[in-house]
């Protein structure tokens, strides 16, 4: 929710506490929701310094409490809204301090960030730059970026925009000046046609004093044979015209496409995260192509049109001002008419196209769903339910085209309606003798030809206004900071496969951290075994090893080397994962497993599938290693595509080994089996896995098992199961479970 | 940042939580999940302590946290208590079983939960670049907001009912679409 503009934080404390003391401020905020009435507005300030914590209620002190006296301080989420909370240490109480609407919350989960790791490690932290609004509204005009973007359309400069655009395309600028010059080249004809006409009727059809002598006829023929030229002429130029501009377009669209790729390849997964699969599809295919439509349909046909308005106009208004005034004035006119009448179709078209989706979206949902749909013979609900929406769109549909039936000739005949008026003009001009036959058709062949740039320029703005967004989407993604940055780089060669984790904290959302001061230190060779319920962070931890995001707190080290100044590439080249949901790439059994090594020899990838047990099913296909898997490929079942991604990461032969719930999918035999695998994949390298069942751990040298996003207990299987913590809880109730089935 | 597989942080995703995170607590069967208490002011009874609600029952005393089962459909029927654990504590099938004082308490937790200012006028509409700006009049005033991917973030709760999720994750609520004055109407008439 916007509101009017307010006084700071800071600056409403000083008002109500004049003793306020920047330096000793934790942190301080205001919220407007009462924390009693939900339906009132209050005005609720709060500041916690390095004593005290006060918080006053419209203007009037209400809490007041020593910050020794306070435990922690946490954000709850409501729906719509979030309040804030702190527990006491003298009586264990938690006491709700205030309330917000979600408009503050990212603010909030920074400032109460602060304020837990000053209690808890008593040091006032500086505040991040302006935590509020930071990366999520434009600075200067308030409005919110475009999901995931730090470029705001509204205050993005247009013309910078267009000249980057038009930077892009300095390596096509022959292509384009030429093409330029063709515009020119094209009105000239355009405008060259009635002119001929015009000598066409008076010097040969309507000259009744020439004999039909040789000279006159072949006179005529030179006219005809000119007009005949001159057509061929315009087409040969937009043919001409065509072929460069596509040209053009195209190289640039490939450009275009390249470098938006390529940096989204760049980007940190927490960054991709933040856009959907669907919004990057967008961005490389649809914005690409909207600039290139807009460069190479829209710009030149405008450039096209607007000569030409130009070059008729000139030409009339040096013939007879009066006419040509008759004939442009109205013109104005039947643009806002027409804008108004677009404007109504434009609604109409649109709740058709809702309509229209909402009845694609059915049909997917059935068609995708056939199955369930079958089998509980819900068949005549879901043709009522598709039959409702056809219906919807029919009526829609029937509105529109009768609409247009009935306005488009009342419309069109306005718009000729100017002709009228020129046919009266021209007449009385013929009549008087100050008009040929010739130019009368001369110049109506130019009235006709005005409409069709008038409607063009009216059509321009929302184009460029669509490829605007499309253009200013682009830049954004290529602008995006490279968030887990390679920074002073080190390339590891040959990773020992000593893994660090320093005090780590981390959250993705601001004020709630997943794992907190973990602490944890691994041996060449060692397998780590992860354990903990869901939800716990074992992922985000494996996460930020692989550095796919960054710590706030702490460092991760890999043999002594902070993972942030590895190169990434040199990192993950010696690390390999197995995920819970295993990949393929639609191609052959063979290109997936060559996708890490692909100078891998025959032997090389055959070895690597015996030693996952991947090779004997895939040699019983009848295609063997060139079986093509995928989409639209064989089907796999789960125990074999987990198999393949093995021998992937056997072949890979990575230094650090990654396993995320590995198989937790397969029945027992399978995992049996693949058990195995894994065991000749850990040996020798450092591995981390995680895994639900806790037989998959046997082999594993240690247990860490996280609870609360912290490190809970460590120790051999036997060790913890002495212990009788979490652990012991947690193989107890599997045991439990393995007895039931 | 966002968790790789989560929901949005448009405030749409899962259900409401305290700050102990989720899932905590000690393991149960199913056995125990599968169990319905259902509350009434015979086995519960709620206050007010420290601003927050908390509830008393025979087996357990603490914050309580109220959750809509049916938010788009039961405003105040279907209500889930949740403890400090986010395990639930019973259903009370109505809140007007709690007459009285109790009932109003519930009420307002309710409504201070679910924090969803009511729409009785749209003023404006503005497209752009994607989003949507919204000057619209509440009980508190006019208010402006933004939304972002319009169709999909006006939700038709009902065959009337319209909820619509702006930017920052805030609620606004429209209880009956067809009540609106037709200059409003016509405005949000065609995402819907």
């Amino acid at each position: 929710m916007k509101k009017t503009r307010k006084p700071t934080p800071e600056e409403r404390v000083r008002e109500l506490y004049p003793a306020f003391d920047a330096d000793s401020a934790v942190a301080c905020f205001v919220t407007y929701l009462d924390l009693a009435d939900p339906l009132k507005k209050t005005e609720n300030v709060i500041l916690f310094t390095s004593k005290e914590l006060i918080a006053w209620r419209d203007g009037r002190e209400a809490k007041r409490e020593p910050m020794e006296n306070l435990a922690r301080v946490s954000l709850g989420r409501g729906v719509g809204c979030c309040w804030v909370e702190y527990t006491r240490k003298s009586d264990g109480e938690t006491v709700l301090l205030t309330r917000a609407d979600n408009a503050q919350q990212p603010r909030l989960g920074k400032d109460i960030k602060r304020i837990n790791r000053f209690l808890r490690q008593g040091v006032i932290t500086q505040e991040e730059s302006d935590g509020d609004t930071e990366g999520k509204i434009c600075p200067k005009c308030q409005k919110p970026y475009p999901r995931g973007s730090h470029v705001c359309p509204h205050c993005a400069s247009k013309s910078r925009a267009i000249r980057r655009l038009l930077g892009m395309a300095s390596a096509e600028w022959w292509r384009i000046a030429l093409s330029v010059l063709l515009f020119f080249a094209s009105t000239g004809v355009s405008i060259l046609i009635p002119m001929i006409n015009r000598d066409m009727v008076d010097l040969y059809i309507q000259n009744t004093e020439a004999e039909a002598s040789t000279a006159f006829l072949l006179g005529f023929l030179g006219v005809i044979l000119s007009l005949l030229l001159a057509n061929i002429l315009r087409r040969v130029i937009a043919m001409a015209r065509g072929h460069l501009l596509a040209v053009a377009g195209n190289n640039l669209v490939l450009r275009l496409r390249d470098m938006v790729f390529r940096k989204i390849q760049e980007l940190s997964i927490a960054k991709i995260s933040a856009r959907t699969s669907g919004d990057l599809m967008k961005h490389v295919n649809g914005d690409t192509q909207e600039i290139k439509r807009f460069l190479v349909d829209h710009v030149p046909n405008m450039i096209e049109q607007v000569l030409l308005l130009v070059g008729i106009s000139v030409l009339m208004f040096g013939y007879d001002p009066l006419m040509a005034a008759l004939i442009l004035i109205p013109m104005p006119l039947v643009a806002l008419c027409f804008r108004f009448f677009w404007r109504f179709m434009h609604s109409m078209f649109r709740k058709r196209w809702n309509v229209n989706s909402q009845g694609s979206a059915v049909l997917h949902d059935i068609f995708s769903g056939i199955r369930v749909v079958k089998s509980y013979g819900m068949e005549k609900r879901e043709e009522a339910r598709f039959v409702g929406i056809a219906a919807q769109e029919k009526d829609l549909q029937l509105r529109i085209e009768r609409f247009w039936a009935v306005l488009m000739p009342i419309l069109q005949f306005f718009m000729g309606f100017g002709e009228f008026v020129l046919l009266y003009y021209v007449g009385t001009q013929m009549l008087a003798g100050q008009m040929t036959a010739g130019e009368m058709s001369q110049f109506s062949s130019y009235t006709s030809m005005i409409f069709g740039p008038l409607m063009a320029l009216m059509r321009f703005p929302r184009m460029f206004m669509h490829m605007m967004v499309s253009l200013t989407r682009v830049y954004d993604i290529i602008d995006e900071n490279v968030d887990v940055a390679d920074g002073h780089e080190q390339d590891l060669a040959r990773i020992d496969g000593y893994i660090d984790i320093n005090h780590i904290s981390f959250g993705y959302t601001e004020g709630e951290d997943v794992l907190s001061d973990v602490d944890l230190h691994v041996k060449p060779g060692e397998f780590i075994g992860l354990v903990g319920r869901s939800g716990v962070g074992k992922s985000t931890l494996i996460n930020l090893v692989m550095r796919m995001y960054d710590v706030e707190e702490g460092s991760i080290c890999i043999d002594g080397v902070d993972v942030r100044n590895i190169s990434q590439e040199s990192l993950r080249r010696q690390m390999g994962v197995v995920l819970q949901e295993t990949f393929l790439f639609t191609g052959s059994i063979w290109q997936n497993l060559t996708y890490a090594k692909p100078n891998a020899t025959r032997e090389e990838v055959v070895q690597a599938a015996k030693m996952a047990g991947a090779h004997e099913f895939i040699v019983r296909l009848p295609d063997g290693y060139n079986t093509y898997v995928g989409e639209r490929g064989h089907t796999l079942s789960g125990g074999e595509r987990q198999r393949i991604a093995i021998a992937r990461a056997l072949l890979h032969d990575p230094r650090i080994l990654i396993l995320d719930e590995a198989t937790s999918a397969l029945d027992t035999q399978t995992e049996k089996l693949i058990q195995d695998a894994l065991a000749s994949l850990s040996s020798g390298r450092t591995t981390i896995a995680i895994a639900h069942r806790l037989s998959t751990l046997r082999n594993a040298t240690r247990l860490v098992v996280l609870d609360e996003g912290r490190v809970a207990e460590v120790g051999t299987h036997d060790e913890l199961m002495a212990k009788e913590g979490i652990y012991y809880g947690l193989v107890m109730a599997q045991r439990e479970m393995t007895k039931m089935s | 940042m966002r968790p790789p597989m989560g929901m949005g942080d448009r405030g749409r995703g899962g259900p409401h939580r305290g700050p102990g995170g989720p899932d905590r607590g000690p393991a149960r069967t199913l056995s125990e999940l599968s169990v319905t208490v259902w509350l009434t002011p015979e086995n519960a009874t709620f206050y007010i302590k420290n601003d927050f609600l908390h509830i008393k029952t025979e087996t357990y005393e603490g914050r309580a946290h109220l959750c809509r089962e049916f938010p788009f459909e039961l405003e105040w029927e279907f209500i889930s208590v949740m403890n400090e654990e986010q395990a639930e504590v019973g259903i009370i099938k109505s809140v007007s079983l709690f007459e009285g004082a109790g009932e109003e308490l519930l009420r307002t937790e309710l409504r201070r939960r679910y924090y969803a200012p009511v729409i009785d006028k749209i003023l404006g509409v503005k497209e752009r670049y994607g989003f949507s700006y919204w000057r619209v009049h509440t009980a508190e005033g006019n208010v402006n907001f933004t939304l972002h991917d319009t169709y999909r973030s006006i939700i038709r709760a009902s065959h009337n009912r319209v909820v619509l999720l702006d930017v920052n994750g805030n609620r606004f609520e429209i209880p009956d679409v067809q009540a609106l004055d037709r200059k409003s109407y016509k405005k949000i008439e065609l995402y819907l």
